[in-house]
């Protein structure tokens, strides 16, 4: 019923129903903003990343196909949203190279927490493929079949890239010292 | 080094994905390889540990700033009967009425309490509650039962007024479309008396005389429809049901 809810919603905001709106954004914008957290590794990225994707989600509210569920196609606008954010920055602290990398330090990680500092940090190093599968299983609690329908992948491409993912993850908090 | 195999099985594992054939293949392994229970104990710990990650919370102000900046499509005009009554008297409401003055499309909430407060009599909406007593006659009606979609539609007179009566509960979301044009009506507003589920403000739209109104749960409704020209009987009014586009239910009512 939630589908059929989302799309009920969905339908009144192409009518310029703003209470429908308002409330597509309060049930989603906690999970999206903690994607993007963990893509991003800094609050104030995710929280613009949050709010682009929102914004093109209901400026394209008409290619928006009810075949699918609503939270996967607003996921996969945030993780491109949060993708393409982080390439911006990345581009930009290479035209800086003063400027301090997002994430690097403990004011801009999400956590300052000394294990979770090293967990976003691993996250960090990982390529956007791997990282992304790795949030959205262990931080969205995604199943397999919910992760290839966000990103558009067959869920055999969704296991093999959790589980080298997970390999990375586990070689990189040993080499920093983190004991597994 | 362990086998690929080997790693794919206790990533499965992990994530509880293991089929009984491929537990039990696990099982030889850890049994047999130290390596592979490292293995297992190390990305498990990693999983747990992922997992276990606080949630993050949003700003406070995201919702408002997402809202400053979103446009939304223009909406239909849309009003309150409630606040309408409350700035008229109840005769006035239903001489409006009576009058085509409320032609504008609109949604018009009409509750039960804030009936208690008019005077039943002088509002034509609330014949959707108490026909009996409304001088209204009851001209045709259609059984729905449908997979998803079941209910009531019964269409009344009342003088030159006729109001199409839904008493629907719908599973899944479902368009309803009335032909107005072809059976010489136009749309004069709708009445919601009783919902549960979507609250359907702006769900609706009339278009090439056709009103469709998005309906979801149970909702029971009036829709009021005025003569468009001179009334040549014999009216024929098309009702058709849709969910997720597909045609689920259509009939005629004759009036």
């Amino acid at each position: 019923m939630v589908e059929s809810r989302d799309f009920a919603l969905v339908e009144r905001c192409r009518r310029g129903d703003r209470q429908a709106f308002e409330a597509l954004i309060r049930e989603y914008q906690r999970p999206v903003y903690n994607v993007a957290c963990r893509i991003l590794g800094n609050p104030d990225d995710a929280a613009d990343a949050t709010q682009a994707a929102f914004l093109k989600a209901f400026e394209n509210l008409d290619r928006y196909d009810p075949d699918y569920k609503f939270f996967s196609w607003i996921y996969r606008i945030a993780i491109n949203e949060s993708i393409n954010l982080r390439k911006r920055t990345r581009e930009l602290r290479l035209l800086d190279e003063n400027q301090p990398a997002a994430g690097a330090g403990p004011d801009s990680t999400v956590e300052a927490g000394d294990l979770a500092h090293s967990i976003q940090d691993g996250l960090m190093a990982l390529t956007d493929d791997y990282r992304t599968v790795l949030v959205l299983r262990h931080f969205s609690d995604l199943s397999y079949r919910q992760i290839s329908e966000v990103l558009g992948i067959s869920e055999k491409t969704v296991k093999s890239r959790l589980y080298s993912a997970r390999q990375l993850m586990r070689d990189q908090l040993i080499a920093n010292g983190i004991e597994l | 080094m362990l086998e690929q195999q080997t790693l794919e099985l206790i990533n499965a594992e992990i994530d509880g994905a293991l089929r009984a054939d491929e537990r039990a293949q696990l099982d030889a392994i850890l049994e047999s390889s130290a390596e592979a229970r490292a293995m297992k104990a190390e990305l498990q710990k990693l999983a747990n540990l992922m997992d276990s990650m606080p949630e993050q919370t949003p700003p406070e102000e995201l919702t408002e700033q997402i809202l400053a900046r979103v446009r939304l499509p223009k909406r239909h005009p849309t009003f309150s009967l409630g606040a309408l009554m409350s700035s008229l008297q109840p005769a006035q409401v239903g001489l409006a009425f009576a009058a085509g003055l409320l032609v504008t499309m609109g949604v018009y909430e009409l509750s039960p309490g804030q009936l208690a407060d008019v005077d039943p009599a002088s509002v034509v909406g609330t014949m959707v509650l108490n026909p009996d007593v409304q001088n209204v006659n009851q001209a045709d009606s259609l059984t729905i039962s449908e997979p998803g979609v079941a209910g009531t539609v019964t269409l009344s007179a009342a003088g030159k007024l006729q109001v199409l009566s839904f008493d629907l509960q719908s599973a899944d979301t479902a368009e309803i479309s009335i032909s107005l044009s072809e059976a010489g009506l136009s749309f004069g507003g709708i009445a919601r008396v009783a919902a549960s589920g979507l609250a359907a403000d702006g769900s609706y739209e009339v278009s090439g005389g056709t009103l469709r109104v998005i309906n979801q749960g149970h909702q029971a409704f009036s829709v009021f429809l005025l003569e468009a020209g001179v009334d040549a009987g014999g009216r024929e009014i098309s009702i058709g049901i849709s969910t997720h586009g597909a045609p689920v239910f259509s009939g005629v009512l004759r009036g």
